[in-house]
């Protein structure tokens, strides 16, 4: 039983260092999976440390953990590769964001959560700005706890049309983080389920943080002064 | 009692009636454990045993019904001014409101900015006593219960108002 295990996990070591992954996915034994994940993670180590024969593949390459680029550079380039289009290139470096496509905002995030080498299991906030010239930013800040690497991701969006695809469902916080974002800007996240105001009565007119925001003159017969010179 | 017991055949006290109701209404007012902000930090140091308010008879109880006295501590926004108002008809009579700090008093550092902030408890609910401060401090808060006590015992609810 014993040499058959190991047997199966030297197997797929050998299939896993040629490339092909699918061998050690495949095991339905989850201990035996796990094993032979570890084994091959040290044979691939050896084989660097030696600086002999195979390469890494393709996606270790694009692994932000052992490269000098900054995470988000690595992960601009990566969804570029598996959704092009996704996201929007922008003047100047990646220090600081990636900027994604609305539309495909659907697929990045799920890529995100869900893809191997990024593992973003940690959404840490959404920021939701009014940036002026009739544009809406939605900002996350993601971080993965297996692999320890931090991005931030901003969807721009039109005033005139300000619909999110809503991660509520990837990642649960997003629950609350979106409902706050739509009280206080006012983008409206689509597929979420219980999309109402956060903090501010559900009968309260407008969204305060966008630029030209009038604050209501009165709510439910007080008064809210404008203008306070009589008040004094 | 030491030098007047047993002295006396029976106890009798004669004042006027409104005097005395004044007298039992002040001295054991129950207030409304009822913060909002900072200011509930100060309100709970009050109550807390370096200040004691338990000493001039004042507790604190959960439930309006129970209390006397609404002391608003800290700001009130506009969805909360909504509750202040339905906390303070559940009240039952007498009933007195002390407006604690500048947010309560007038809005305080929200005056300017803050649209969501209620300029001032006495919009939605009558108050008695203005404390001042940002936070008070409980000798403040102290102060202000002391001068609703003599609001109290200055008032005659059983006299008749000549109109």
């Amino acid at each position: 039983m014993i040499d058959d295990r190991d047997k199966l996990i030297a197997e797929a070591v050998e299939k896993g260092l040629q490339g092909d992954m699918d061998t050690i996915n495949g095991i339905e034994d989850r201990v035996i999976r796990s094993k032979a994940k570890a084994a091959l993670h040290k044979a691939k180590k050896v084989a660097k440390e030696s600086g002999t024969g195979i390469e890494d593949s393709k996606e270790e390459t694009a692994s932000p953990v052992d490269e000098n680029q900054s995470p988000n550079q690595i992960v601009f380039a990566y969804l570029e590769k598996k959704i092009p289009g996704s996201v929007i290139v922008q003047e100047g470096d990646l220090e600081e964001c990636i900027y994604v496509n609305p539309s495909s905002w659907e697929a990045v995030s799920k890529l995100l959560r869900n893809d191997e080498i990024l593992q973003f299991d940690s959404l840490q906030c959404i920021t939701g700005i009014d940036i002026g010239e009739g544009i809406l930013e939605s900002r996350y800040n993601f971080h993965s706890m297996s692999l320890r690497h931090t991005i931030e991701i901003r969807i721009p969006v039109s005033i005139d049309n300000p619909k999110i695809y809503s991660i509520e469902q990837i990642w649960r916080i997003g629950d609350w983080f979106e409902r706050e974002v739509y009280d206080m800007v006012g983008i409206i996240f689509e597929g979420h389920r219980n999309l109402k105001r956060m903090l501010l009565p559900d009968d309260w007119e407008g969204f305060p943080l966008r630029k030209d925001y009038e604050t209501q003159q009165t709510y439910h017969g007080i008064a809210i002064p404008k203008v306070k010179e009589e008040w004094e | 009692m030491g030098v007047l017991e047993h002295k006396f055949q029976d106890n009798i006290v004669v004042e006027k009636l409104d005097k005395l109701l004044g007298w039992a209404r002040s001295t054991s007012p129950w207030y409304f454990q009822f913060g909002l902000a900072c200011c509930a930090i100060e309100m709970m140091a009050t109550a807390a045993s370096r200040h004691d308010l338990e000493r001039i008879g004042m507790m604190p109880r959960s439930s309006p019904r129970q209390a006397d006295i609404m002391i608003v501590a800290g700001t009130v926004t506009m969805k909360m001014a909504l509750r202040v108002k339905k906390l303070y008809e559940q009240m039952a009579d007498p009933k007195y409101v002390i407006a604690m700090g500048s947010c309560a008093t007038s809005g305080g550092p929200y005056w300017q900015h803050g649209y969501h902030v209620l300029k001032g408890v006495d919009l939605v609910v009558p108050v008695d006593v203005y404390v001042p401060g940002c936070p008070p401090r409980p000798e403040a808060l102290i102060e202000g219960l002391l001068k609703l006590q003599e609001k109290i015992q200055k008032q005659r609810p059983l006299t008749k108002i000549d109109s």
